[in-house]
């Protein structure tokens, strides 16, 4: 077991963080993915002749490409530098959160990585080379720019997707090819689904900065809002898409959207709600050729993809627990093979790392229980902010709780096994329960008297192993994983 | 002889990490010196920014949206590498410093900003006073963020039982002797660096018919070889600060090392020879800028590599070796070599298109 210094976020959840800054960094990503290829529908339409047999280029050519211009700038301010440097944030906040988990993702995948920061270099290069020079580029050379920008834009959608799918649906099942672990069950409905958000988010931004560009009128405002309305019509795909991504994940994952855990169905409705809102007034507009969408209008249509973004990637870091990699790591970065050794030495027996408010605590049975509940409960719990155990279990007597925390991986399957010996499971037990009395200045230590015989059957009935039912089976790659996470780092 | 001393796989990943490193270490010096440099003239000499005869400054203020982003960008690569190598070492200093570490992350988005605005010319038509501030305010953003990396480099080295202590006193900010002279190594070492990749440009303007005279290639000649010479300063600094046994000679001078830090003090005095020259014939800025260029890649290579062995040898690699081994086997590679040509050929086309199209680079 590697022990790191962990922190305590206060009354946030450490998953809630990563799932906070997700949700920015993947609807900046995702705009400028969509961004890219409406850049370069529009700059098609400006060069093409609508009727072959006449000369004459389309009559709103320039405006398309004034709008490209400013729709450019937008997106090169908005998300070359914020989508850039929440990528990296996204990477350095999973570091805070479970540093053995990108440990293993690097190992991993440390090619896919660098291959997918070749195509960023592209995106960067013709993005600022477009920016700079395109206005006073030939059309030729401005389409060239801008579908290589696509192309390297939706190719850093293409790799990350691999990795970030298979966190959820790693092919443990197979022996331990790359290949097969990028292109996991769930990589293709996935990557469709996120193109096509993307498509819609660019066309929602669209509609908005057309709103801004004071130079033109309504009569061409509409023009170009009805061609970006094209764009939205891609999500009349999205319910297949997601039906088909449903069907893929595991069945566990699956329940929780469909009413198995509140949060996650809340997650899950908020963000088809929205989507489908935007898809209604997408096909409206597509069908009432001529219509126009004001400034507000695209900025709440923005706001709403914006709230589906936030619901989709909340229950994509939900649906992956109780593991960070599925079958492979648990959310609090322990790995399923340690659990057993744990159960018999302690969890914090081997930790080096000292509690931090050592003194706030009446005695060294409930120190130890905060050690414990800061290695194991932490990352998704919280004693009395958020998805706290003071509200959850405050009110359990002491033997409901040991029973419970002893089972916790059956009391709910979105919960690792304990982790830890009959003394440390008593020490949160007692932890909890003096939280829930307002932390009185003296409180009985229990760790000669507690029923320690039954706790260890419990733990024993327990059993060490997820409380998934449908786990892949174990095989060498799920082995590699495991020792690429329990080798010393 | 590093990193030829360690187990292939470990030297391989090495080799990636020093020269990716590199790259990074050579766009964040433009931004670090030239940021720096920005943040003087808007502050001492007021409107000179604007008069013809400060070129430097002008270009500086163009380019510096476009260099931040190849920094960063050019930063994620040995970041990659470095977590394969070090792992714990590298997450257990980014987890003591917390909020003081990935503090960086919004200062740098505001920094991005500031260059931004420095350039915007709503910007430049304002009060002075408005403008030395965006400029201070933008370097001071850079400048945070080189001490935040120099701070993390020298916490993930220290002990276990270092890093124990640390954190049972709920600290987030990390002191230590030898993190003022090191930051100085790296800030003031960065000007030369920041004066050769900036005379090219200049030269580059003034052969497209620009006006550049040479009191201003002069001018940024001297800047280099102050820098250099302060550098050196402040290496003298360091070692005098740190620990014998963690950076004494016996490392640097060491069969791992040695060659290295040679190539480095040659790589030194090729630079300043070029940047005195430059300065001596600032008329004539080709060839001098040429040797200048050579010596500071050359020295900044064998200080990274040496900066390298330094860490090696303080942190025991060894129990890591078979997940080196592990790592390399994984797959991929050759896709990434593929992808690195394929882009890399892209990437050259897009120069190929601005250059035909537009003449001078900076119109
Ligand atoms: C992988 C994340 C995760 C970890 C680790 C975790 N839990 Fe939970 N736990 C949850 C979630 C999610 C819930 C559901 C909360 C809800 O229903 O609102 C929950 C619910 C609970 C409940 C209430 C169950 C019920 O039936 O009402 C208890 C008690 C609990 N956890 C205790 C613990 C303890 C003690 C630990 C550490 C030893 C722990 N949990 C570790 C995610 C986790
Ligand atoms: C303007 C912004 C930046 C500046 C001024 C800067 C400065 C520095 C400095 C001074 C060092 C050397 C530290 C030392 O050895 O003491 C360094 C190292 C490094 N930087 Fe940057 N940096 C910047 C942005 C970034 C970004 C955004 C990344 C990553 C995405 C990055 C990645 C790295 C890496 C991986 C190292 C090596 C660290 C180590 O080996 O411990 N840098 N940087």
């Amino acid at each position: 077991m590697t022990y790191y210094p962990l922190n305590d976020f206060g009354p946030v959840m450490k998953g809630m963080v990563i799932g906070g800054l997700g949700i920015f960094h993947v609807f900046l990503a995702q705009f400028a993915i969509g961004g890219g290829m409406l850049m370069c529908y529009l700059q098609w339409l400006a060069m093409r002749r609508p009727k072959v047999t006449s000369p004459a280029i389309d009559p709103h050519s320039q405006l398309f490409r004034a709008f490209l211009d400013s729709y450019f700038k937008t997106l090169v301010l908005i998300s070359f530098v914020l989508g850039a440097l929440t990528g990296v944030a996204m990477w350095f906040t999973t570091i805070q959160v479970s540093a053995r988990t990108i440990g293993v993702m690097v190992d991993e995948f440390h090619w896919i990585w660098a291959t997918e920061w070749t195509f960023f270099c592209l995106e960067i290069v013709s993005g600022y080379t477009f920016y700079r020079y395109g206005k006073g580029l030939t059309d030729r050379a401005r389409m060239t720019l801008l579908v290589l920008y696509s192309i390297a834009a939706w190719f850093s959608l293409f790799w990350i997707n691999g990795i970030l799918s298979w966190q959820l649906t790693p092919a443990l099942g197979q022996p331990g090819s790359l290949w097969a672990n990028f292109f996991n069950p769930s990589f293709w409905p996935s990557l469709f689904f996120r193109t096509v958000v993307s498509m819609t988010i660019a066309a929602l931004a669209g509609c908005v900065v057309v709103n801004t560009m004071s130079e033109i009128g309504r009569e061409e405002r509409t023009v170009l809002i009805n061609r970006m309305a094209h764009f939205l019509g891609a999500m009349v795909v999205m319910p297949l898409l997601a039906w088909w991504y449903f069907s893929v994940i595991p069945a566990d994952s699956r329940q929780w959207v469909m009413g198995g855990s509140i949060a996650m169905t809340l997650f899950f409705m908020v963000s088809a709600g929205a989507s489908l809102l935007i898809g209604g007034y997408a096909v409206m507009a597509l069908i009432k050729q001529r219509l126009y969408i004001n400034g507000a209008t695209a900025t709440l249509l923005l706001a709403l993809a914006f709230a589906a973004t936030g619901g989709g990637e909340f229950v994509r870091e939900g649906v992956r627990k109780p593991y960070t990699i599925r079958g492979a790591l648990y959310s609090n970065s322990i790995v399923p093979d340690e659990v057993a050794h744990l159960r018999n030495v302690g969890l914090t027996t081997d930790d080096p790392y000292p509690l931090r408010d050592a003194q706030a605590y009446p005695n060294n049975q409930l120190r130890l229980g905060a050690m414990v509940f800061r290695d194991q409960c932490s990352v998704c719990h919280t004693m009395d902010g958020a998805n706290a155990l003071v509200h959850l279990a405050g009110s359990w007597t002491l033997d409901q709780k040991r029973l419970n925390f002893a089972k916790l991986q059956h009391l709910k399957t979105f919960m690792p096994p304990f982790v830890g010996n009959a003394h440390e499971l008593e020490a949160v037990v007692q932890l909890v329960t003096w939280n829930a009395d307002n932390r009185p200045t003296d409180w009985p230590d229990t760790s000669q008297t507690a029923p320690f015989t039954e706790i260890e059957r419990y733990l024993e009935q327990a059993g060490t192993g997820s409380g998934l039912s449908t786990l892949p089976p174990h095989t060498n790659s799920a082995d590699r994983l495991t020792r690429a996470a329990t080798g010393p780092q | 002889m590093f990193p030829l001393d360690q187990p292939l796989p470990t030297m391989f990943y090495l080799t990636l990490y020093v020269v990716t490193l590199v790259v990074h270490v050579l766009f964040m010096n433009y931004v670090l010196a030239g940021s720096a440099y920005v943040a003087w003239v808007s502050v001492f000499r007021g409107t000179d920014g604007q008069r013809p005869t400060a070129p430097a400054a002008r270009v500086l203020r163009d380019w510096m949206p476009a260099a931040l982003s190849a920094a960063i960008t050019a930063g994620v690569a040995p970041l990659l590498f470095l977590q394969i190598l070090y792992k714990k070492d590298f997450y257990t200093a980014n987890l003591l410093l917390f909020h003081r570490w990935m503090a960086i992350l919004p200062v740098l988005i505001v920094g991005f900003y500031l260059t931004y605005f420095l350039k915007s010319k709503r910007i430049t038509h304002r009060h002075g006073l408005v403008r030395a501030a965006i400029g201070v305010g933008a370097f001071a953003c850079f400048a945070f963020v080189a001490y935040s990396w120099t701070e993390n480099h020298l916490l993930s080295q220290r002990s276990q039982v270092f890093k124990t202590a640390f954190y049972a006193t709920s600290s987030i900010i990390y002191t230590d002797p030898r993190l003022l002279p090191r930051l100085g190594i790296w800030f003031f070492g960065a000007f030369p660096t920041m004066v050769w990749m900036l005379g090219w440009q200049l030269r580059y303007q003034r052969n497209t018919g620009q006006p550049v005279p040479g009191s201003e290639f002069k001018r940024l000649a001297v800047t280099g070889v102050v820098g250099l010479a302060m550098a050196g300063l402040c290496a003298c600094g360091y070692l005098w600060a740190g620990p014998a046994d963690e950076v004494g000679g016996s490392v640097i001078f060491g069969q791992s090392a040695l060659v290295w830090t040679v190539s480095s003090l040659m790589g030194g005095l090729v630079l300043l020879i070029g940047l005195v020259w430059l300065a001596i014939c600032p008329d004539q800025p080709t060839r001098s800028l040429a040797l200048a260029t050579v010596g500071s890649v050359v020295a900044i290579l064998g200080a990274t590599c040496v900066r390298e062995v330094v860490r090696l040898n303080r942190v025991d690699l060894e129990p890591l070796y078979t997940q080196h081994a592990a790592a390399m086997k994984v797959g991929g590679l050759w896709v990434f070599l593929l992808f690195f040509a394929v882009n890399g050929v892209l990437i050259a086309w897009c120069f190929a298109l601005a250059r035909r199209k537009m003449g001078p680079l900076n119109a």
